[in-house]
């Protein structure tokens, strides 16, 4: 394998998405730079238990000495629907607070609120 | 059987709540019966120190779904039974969807799910709903500040949950396996090696996230301020103790001592510092949760046998006190009007008297008082130190308690209030009585041999010395002028409090 894979390319995603929750201000793309983070998760846990040339892993299959192993695959299909059920609803949750205040971004927003607080 | 039963009849009552909206109150006080039946028959079946458990989907112990539960596991839903109940019982005079009772439900069936899990994969995944599930009652009223408190809490644990997901995948490429007895089988010999560091830092971060650790679980004060009462103890009660099961069950895995007592110490000592210099009611409380898991990180940390059941029994005593300071804490603020201290004090004779009771009884049990429950907990934890210095830390925490709490003595002076609730009067004593009878009721839940650990050490003399040591300093140090930092709490200095906290965690598992 080369210094490509699965695994560093998860690794970058994951920085991007780090750096994309960090830098950015406004709650949509944070959202998005959260799922990134996930995603890249999913592409490691997969790449790492990668198998090449590996045969579909089904029982009663041709030859199931050479299968991939399905546990990853099982794991990370739970994790996708979890991943998808947060994003969903915290962007209902970012749809009513920018009813509420005109904007998407997270530092005025939190600023208004903790005015609103001590007032 | 009943493993699967318990959480799987929540998820149930949760869809018939959803469905017939009028009864949805009666379906939990129904459940309420279904649960005390099956966890007095989980209690036949674990009475003698044994476990039962049992393998989901005939695929074996590495590959299939194991539940299993322990006396871990049987307090621990005990004190699920009790909160819940006793969150239901409050809230049974108030109007609220039924929607409500679906998200109390969920909460349930998840918190029971947890309990019994035994591969690290099932904990993510319940981890995971009890966060969504959370996140949807905190914003439980849709005021502005509600929405944006679960936002953040959702936010920050998803990312550290993404954390714990990394961590798994690098340790099932090196172990082959999910299944925690199986994972301390084959991490017997090589516990050293660079993987099983990297990995154990990953999980350990992810679950300090949620489990109030407190560089990272920046979300909690706000979170646990700002949503109902009735929600508020059941996220300090319930939700967080879940985080501190999880931790648990890392720590006898995974060579993470280490990290735990630095973490413990920190967020002891700051989270009293934070607790000492608000004078936001809800606030303090929530502060206070954040010292106390210190105190149980600590615990967990050292890890011997005598300290972990003082772990279990303090975690237990700690939700039980804390659910009936929030609830308390509720009726205080809704009859007084006020969230800050030293108005309260202003209006008190406005408090019921009920309130009063059960504030007073939870603070005796937080300030670790004797017959109180959180007295049991923190003698076994302080009996099982080994060294002076971790003594000195248990002690400091115990007396900065003492010192945050002497802010709400006034409020205990006797006087007649307006007339009580008996909804309310109900739901506290379901909290104080085992507060009171903690000794007899763990005697009779635990094995025989956790009994006697718990009682080779007897010091009540020392709590009592705790306390008057605290009211010295409460009198005469200037504690007033400590000022702490607001700026941690935003959300993109809690993000990277975060991940510097991971590099932390690793570097503190390289130490011998």
């Amino acid at each position: 394998m080369g210094a490509i894979n699965g695994v560093t390319v998860s690794i970058v995603l994951f920085g991007i998405g780090l750096l994309g929750l960090i830098f950015r201000r406004d709650l949509v793309i944070k959202l998005l730079a959260l799922g990134l983070v996930n995603s890249s998760t999913i592409l490691c846990l997969v790449s790492l238990n990668v198998r090449r040339g590996g045969a579909v892993p089904i029982l009663r299959g041709p030859d199931i000495r050479h299968v991939v192993d399905p546990l990853p695959q099982a794991l990370v299909l739970s994790a996708i629907v979890i991943n998808f059920a947060i994003l969903a609803l915290a962007l209902v949750f970012v749809m009513l607070l920018v009813e509420r205040y005109h904007t998407t971004d997270s530092r005025r927003i939190e600023h208004e609120i903790d005015s609103e607080g001590s007032s | 059987m009943i493993l699967v039963l318990l959480p799987l009849s929540h998820f149930v009552f949760s869809s018939l709540c959803l469905a017939w909206h009028r009864g949805a109150r009666a379906l939990t006080q129904v459940s309420w019966g279904v649960d005390a039946a099956l966890i007095g028959a989980l209690w036949w079946g674990v009475r003698h120190g044994k476990t039962i458990s049992v393998g989901l989907g005939g695929w074996g112990r590495s590959l299939g779904i194991e539940l299993s539960a322990d006396w871990v596991g049987l307090v621990f839903a005990l004190l699920a039974l009790l909160v819940g109940g006793a969150v239901s019982v409050y809230l049974s005079r108030v109007t609220l969807r039924s929607y409500f009772y679906v998200l109390l439900h969920l909460l349930l069936g998840c918190v029971f799910s947890i309990l019994f899990a035994q591969d690290l994969f099932n904990i993510y995944v319940t981890l995971e709903l009890l966060t969504l599930v959370s996140f949807l009652l905190v914003g439980y009223e849709r005021t502005s500040i509600q929405i944006w408190v679960s936002l953040k809490y959702l936010m920050l644990t998803a990312l550290g949950m993404g954390i714990y997901l990394l961590g798994l995948a690098v340790l099932y490429y090196h172990a082959g396996t999910v299944n925690l007895s199986e994972l301390g089988v084959r991490l017997g010999t090589g516990a050293q090696q660079p993987w099983v560091i990297v990995s154990s830092s990953l999980l350990v971060t992810g679950v300090a996230v949620k489990a109030g650790i407190f560089v990272f679980s920046l979300w909690l004060p706000a979170a646990h301020a700002v949503a109902m009462p009735a929600v508020g103890a059941l996220l300090s009660g319930l939700v967080i103790k879940m985080g501190v099961v999880v931790l648990m069950r890392l720590a006898a895995v995974f060579p993470v001592s280490v990290p735990l007592l630095v973490l413990g110490t920190m967020t002891g000592l700051l989270g009293i510092a934070y607790a000492v210099s608000t004078y936001d009611l809800r606030k303090l409380l929530a502060f206070h949760t954040l010292s106390q898991i210190g105190y149980l990180a600590v615990g967990l940390g050292i890890g011997t046998r005598v300290e972990l059941t003082g772990a279990v029994e303090y975690a237990v005593g700690h939700g039980l006190f804390k659910a009936l300071l929030f609830l308390a804490a509720g009726t205080v603020i809704a009859s007084t009007g006020q969230n800050d201290i030293r108005s309260i004090l202003l209006w008190r004779s406005r408090i019921p008297v009920n309130a009063r009771l059960a504030l007073l009884v939870a603070v005796l049990a937080n300030l670790g008082l004797p017959p109180f429950a959180g007295f049991f907990g923190k003698a076994v934890l302080l009996s099982g130190a080994e060294s002076v210095l971790i003594e000195t830390i248990l002690i400091a925490i115990s007396i900065g308690t003492v010192v945050s709490f002497l802010k709400l003595l006034p409020l205990f002076w006797w006087g007649r209030g307006p007339s009580t609730s008996r909804s309310q009067s109900v739901s506290f004593l379901l909290l104080s009585v085992p507060i009171v009878l903690f000794s007899p009721l763990m005697q009779w839940l635990l094995p025989e041999w956790c009994w006697s650990l718990s009682f080779r050490t007897f010091p009540a003399v020392e709590s009592v010395l705790i306390v008057v040591f605290g009211c010295l300093v409460y009198r005469f140090l200037p504690w007033r002028r400590i000022r702490m930092p607001d700026w941690v709490f935003h959300l993109e200095e809690a993000t990277v409090i975060i991940i510097s906290g991971f590099l932390l965690v690793c570097g503190l598992s390289l130490l011998p």
